[in-house]
């Protein structure tokens, strides 16, 4: 097994599938299966896993609002049974998007798509820059260069302070063990800032060069932690 | 006499697309049985909450109660249930008045009771053929 997962599911018949899909793959150990998006909190707040899939309307609160709540970022597969969930399936950074029923050749599908992803960025948290690999090259980052990373799903976009864009095949989640700690923080599931670049915050939100960045509930006091009040 | 011989595939009712439940469960027909027993099992509940939510002339809440209890059409090869769920959660999206929704809800509703008939059928042939299989 190299994937621990849960599974967020109110259908018994569909939570039946999945697991008899994950058994059979040998890939995927369920460590538990939640009727509504509260028991899965409560079991998120105590414990880890690499990968959730998840039903979006349940009762109560939906799948989406779990997302929001949960401290850490792992890798999401949507199941569900209707397709205008896109928009919001990008904007968490959502792995992949299964129609109930789907077959165990879609499910695998689904499974290669979260494989950890092909190494990116070079660098060690004591640098002070990073190497990317972008167009085609090898390209290296001053840490006070970047203003921020922002996911873009499979990709994430650095932002650098004179107004370059950088793409690169890589996560958040790897990002935010690679790059140095005394810069970087991560923000948000699609949020790392350079902590020296940050101009003002309000709210839920930072500002770094005219960029708006939100900042998530779950990591609000991180950001409180690392910035320097007086 | 053993009406199902074991070398055959078992033969599913005409109304259910045995295609696609060979996509979804190839011929572990075990496994399917537990499919059609887990979702008889869902269905009193589902269906009782697409009528509760009919009764209260809720259409949010129909919509959703409908959406709930599509993909177990699905589960069981019901494809054409399953679109017809779809159709009504389309039309409950659209609908100006609930009274739009009277005739289509009517059919659905025949729908949900026709087809707990059908899977209660087909899960006990298949409990006979796993039994003449073992």
């Amino acid at each position: 097994m190299s994937l621990t997962c849960i599974i967020v599911e109110d259908l018994q018949v569909a939570a039946n599938y999945l697991i008899k899909c994950c058994d059979k793959s040998g890939q995927v150990e369920v460590k538990g299966h939640f009727i509504n998006v509260q028991d899965a909190l409560s079991y998120l707040n105590e414990n880890t896993v690499d990968l959730i899939f998840l039903d979006v309307e349940m009762p109560g609160a939906n799948g989406f609002e779990l997302l929001d709540q949960i401290a850490f970022s792992p890798k999401v597969i949507l199941t569900t049974s209707k397709k205008d969930y896109a928009y919001n399936a990008f904007q968490y950074n959502v792995s992949d998007y299964l129609m109930k029923p789907f077959t165990y050749q879609r499910f695998i599908e689904a499974l290669q798509k979260i494989k950890p992803s092909q190494e990116t960025v070079s660098t060690n948290n004591g640098s002070d820059h990073i190497y990317i690999k972008a167009d085609g090259k090898l390209i290296r980052l001053n840490n006070d260069a970047i203003l921020y990373i922002e996911s873009m799903g499979d990709y994430v976009k650095f932002v650098t302070n004179d107004n370059k864009k950088y793409i690169t095949h890589n996560t958040i989640k790897n990002l935010e063990e690679k790059v140095s700690k005394q810069h970087f923080l991560k923000v948000h599931r699609s949020y790392i800032v350079n902590l020296h670049k940050i101009d003002d915050m309000r709210e839920n939100m930072l500002f770094i060069k005219g960029n708006e960045i939100p900042v998530s509930k779950a990591n609000k006091a991180d950001v409180f932690k690392r910035l320097n009040i007086i | 006499m053993n009406n199902y011989p074991t070398d055959n595939p078992f033969i599913f009712n005409s109304e259910i697309n045995a295609q696609h439940l060979a996509e979804l469960y190839g011929d572990d027909y075990e496994y399917v049985e537990e499919v059609f027993t887990t979702v008889l099992n869902e269905y009193a509940a589902l269906t009782d909450n697409v009528i509760a939510c009919y009764t209260s002339q809720n259409i949010a809440a129909l919509k959703s109660a409908v959406h709930k209890i599509k993909p177990i059409f699905g589960f069981v090869g019901l494809i054409k249930v399953q679109e017809q769920c779809q159709q009504f959660e389309n039309a409950c999206q659209t609908a100006g008045s609930f009274d739009v929704l009277i005739n289509d809800f009517s059919l659905l509703k025949n729908s949900l009771i026709k087809s707990k008939t059908l899977i209660e059928d087909e899960k006990k042939k298949l409990g006979i053929y796993n039994t003449h299989r073992a």
